[in-house]
């Protein structure tokens, strides 16, 4: 993440992993460390115990001595025999008069408990005990003594462990000192760097095996968004990773076949009814002319022209997702204006309001299809149609208005699905199949754009027509 | 000059459909509108009537089983020079394009209206007497726009195609041929009468608002179709004629 994030939480939110692989990997990743910084912990503490206890240990077994005298030796104790003698410097024990323990030296309860426990089991009494660690630095006593026994070689370790012991009925403290040896930092280090490499190993052998898995999945994701838009089974992935994967790559070619199939099988069918019902219409048209009455022969062409309205319908919408002709820069508001003319030569009621010239990339044919049923629809329900275009941003707004009696609310919906038409009692008069709006979206949503229907509400309040809003984007 | 055929040459119409129940009717329809009419179930068929003689104009359906429209209609253009309209069942652009680029005079949209149709062979014959596909083979520009007539598309100087009537289209053409003259309603009436003449003779002054509307900044304010006092019109443009092979 090269951007500071402004607060934790959006940077935990950047960090969190989006993709499958991120997070499992991340989920491992929590998982090992829990479960090896836990090992670690629970080695450290063992190893520690252990070198702590020898310590301790050490320093009993000095005080015990001393205390007590060498084991079937009658003379009298340490302390008793020290008593006059000149002190060493440097020596193993020491005999005060004062606590050993400096203002502020924390004592380690856990050393002094272990401490006293020996001490009673080996039968000496004691009054006071502090079991405490120094700096070797602040302890000129015990550095000395590691000059003389490494007679002034090596570096000393930074700590020395110091327990005092006062027993009954004496005022005098009996002192000694044991180093910490400087292993126990090593054997931390050694144990965080092996957890770590192990750490690292496992993490990254997670992060291929997940990449062999991820990487066909995240190839098929990008085939299917493909297939998904152009519907073409052309281009398909090569089955690989793991089995389930791989499988799941198979199924999904072969779906894919049978989905690209499908629809071609269904062009080639609505291509075959298209012509075969076409044609006896068309024999039919002719042979009409041939009627005497003139009356009659209008009423069979409107007929004809009814079928014919709605065959074509019917196949647009069985193709509108499969256009087969291309987009083209066109001039929006000539071409608005010219189906508006197909209605004013039907010498239908239509009005050409304000319009803006505006080129989109669209398909002509298919956005005047829509534009007819619009207008068509307008007349059919609102007797008059009021079209007009304007542009806002980079949309296109096509409007046709009609003062017919509007759609109840609850229905708008539902007029766009196809067979729906308005009001039941005047299906007989208006004809048609109901597929107008339906269509009308379908081209809208082919282009990237909506139909939108609503009410339009007169200065007092009531609905006084329904407005249909074709969106076009520019793209 | 409006197309009204005389009895003593009856023009020679050749139908192709492998639909007897369409080809039948129709060829008595046309029969009883004054021409002569040979028929035609298949390409092969076709391809026979034609070695006896030659038609004035074909009428040609796209889908047929065996060699279908569209190849022989390559064949009737180019060795033949027929003219000829294709009959489609399929309403889509590119079926249409296709055939006018082949050299199809013209298409007609299954169910058709059969005076339609007349009216629209008659524009075809009136065409190709005048000059044999003269006008027709190269493209007009002016002001930036440009017009297509084999494809009748016109764009303008952006690029963007704008939509026309096959009126409008007309009337276009007559104002490209005869730039900066002025053009009465009587001749623009003459020029422009075509297939849909029934719509179009109720006002030609109609017809150029509307192609004002389409190509003029404001139609209100026109610059390239000029209303002339005394009543004409006159397009105040340059106009630039190039062969359409490169287009």
């Amino acid at each position: 993440m090269s951007a500071a994030a402004p607060t934790p939480r959006r940077t935990l939110q950047l960090l969190w992993p989006r993709s499958l692989r991120g997070q499992v990997l991340l989920a491992i990743a929590l998982a090992l460390f829990l479960a090896q910084g836990l090992g670690a912990l629970l080695l450290y503490r063992a190893q520690h115990e252990r070198i702590e206890g020898t310590l301790v240990h050490g320093a009993a077994f000095r005080l015990v001595v001393a205390a007590k005298g060498e084991p079937d030796d009658n003379a009298p104790s340490f302390a008793a025999r020290m008593a006059g003698r000149p002190r060493l410097p440097g020596g193993r024990l020491e005999v005060t008069d004062a606590s050993p323990l400096r203002p502020g030296e924390q004592r380690e309860p856990e050393e002094e408990s272990e401490l006293r426990q020996i001490l009673a089991e080996q039968e000496v009494p004691v009054a006071d005990l502090v079991v405490f660690h120094r700096p070797i630095s602040q302890d000129p006593r015990a550095l000395a003594r590691y000059r003389r026994v490494n007679r002034d070689s090596g570096t000393p370790p930074d700590l020395v462990l110091i327990a005092g012991l006062r027993q009954p009925n004496s005022p005098q403290w009996l002192v000694t000192r044991v180093f910490i040896p400087p292993a126990e930092r090593l054997m931390l280090q050694s144990l965080f760097g092996q957890t770590l490499f192990i750490y690292a190993v496992l993490v990254g052998a997670m992060w291929l095996l997940l990449r062999r898995i991820t990487r066909p999945l995240a190839a098929l994701t990008t085939r299917l968004e493909h297939f998904a838009r152009t519907r073409d089974a052309d281009g398909q992935i090569a089955p690989e990773g793991p089995d389930d994967i791989a499988r799941l790559i198979e199924a999904h070619n072969a779906m894919e076949w049978r989905i690209s199939s499908l629809l071609d099988e269904k062009d080639v069918m609505l291509g075959a009814i298209g012509h075969d019902l076409k044609t006896p219409l068309a024999a039919l048209r002719v042979r009409i002319e041939s009627v005497e009455d003139a009356i009659e022969r209008q009423r069979m062409a409107g007929t004809i022209e009814d079928i014919t309205r709605t065959l074509d319908d019917i196949l647009s919408l069985a193709r509108v997702g499969r256009p087969t002709d291309a987009m083209e820069m066109t001039e929006l508001s000539a071409l608005v204006a010219s189906v508006v003319e197909e209605f004013e030569d039907m010498g239908e009621p239509v009005e050409l309001g304000d319009t803006t010239r505006i080129a989109l990339s669209l398909r002509p044919t298919w956005i005047r299809r829509a534009l007819r049923n619009l207008i068509g629809n307008a007349l059919r329900y609102g007797k008059v149609a009021r079209v007009s275009m304007e542009r806002q941003g980079d949309t296109a707004i096509i409007r046709i208005a009609d003062d017919g009696p509007g759609i109840p609310e609850g229905k708008i919906a539902l007029m766009l699905e196809p067979f729906t038409r308005g009001e039941p009692s005047r299906n007989s008069e208006t004809g048609g199949a109901g597929l107008g709006l339906t269509l009308a979206r379908a081209i809208a949503e082919q282009h990237g754009g909506q139909l939108e229907l609503a009410n339009r509400i007169g200065p007092e309040g009531a609905v006084c027509g329904l407005e249909a809003r074709l969106r076009l984007p520019r793209t | 000059m409006n197309g009204e055929m005389t009895d003593a040459t009856p023009v020679r119409l050749l139908i192709v459909d492998d639909e007897a129940s369409l080809r039948e009717p129709l060829a008595e329809y046309l029969v009883r509108q004054g021409f002569a009419v040979d028929q035609a179930g298949s390409a092969a068929e076709a391809r026979e009537v034609l070695r006896d003689g030659s038609p004035d104009l074909v009428l040609l359906d796209i889908m047929m089983p065996g060699e279908d429209g569209l190849s022989l209609c390559r064949h009737l253009v180019e060795s033949r020079h027929l003219p000829t309209i294709f009959l489609t069942a399929r309403g889509e652009a590119t079926d249409r394009i296709v055939g006018l680029e082949i050299g199809a005079d013209d298409y007609v949209v299954k169910p058709f209206e059969p005076r339609e149709l007349v009216a629209r062979i008659r524009s075809v014959l009136r065409r190709a007497n005048r000059s044999p596909a003269e006008d027709e083979e190269e493209q007009f520009s002016f002001e930036g726009w440009t017009l297509d007539p084999l494809k009748r598309r016109l764009t303008d100087p952006e690029g963007a195609v704008v939509a026309i009537s096959s009126a409008e289209f007309r009337l276009l053409m007559a104002f490209l041929e005869h730039p900066r003259q002025v053009l009465d309603r009587d001749r623009l009436l003459e020029m422009v009468q075509g297939r849909e003449a029934h719509l179009f003779d109720r006002a030609v002054d109609n017809q150029v608002s509307r192609l004002r509307r389409k190509i003029e900044a404001d139609s209100r304010n026109p610059q390239l179709i000029q209303t002339v006092w005394g009543g004409g019109y006159m397009l105040a443009a340059e106009v630039r004629r190039r062969p359409t092979s490169g287009a």
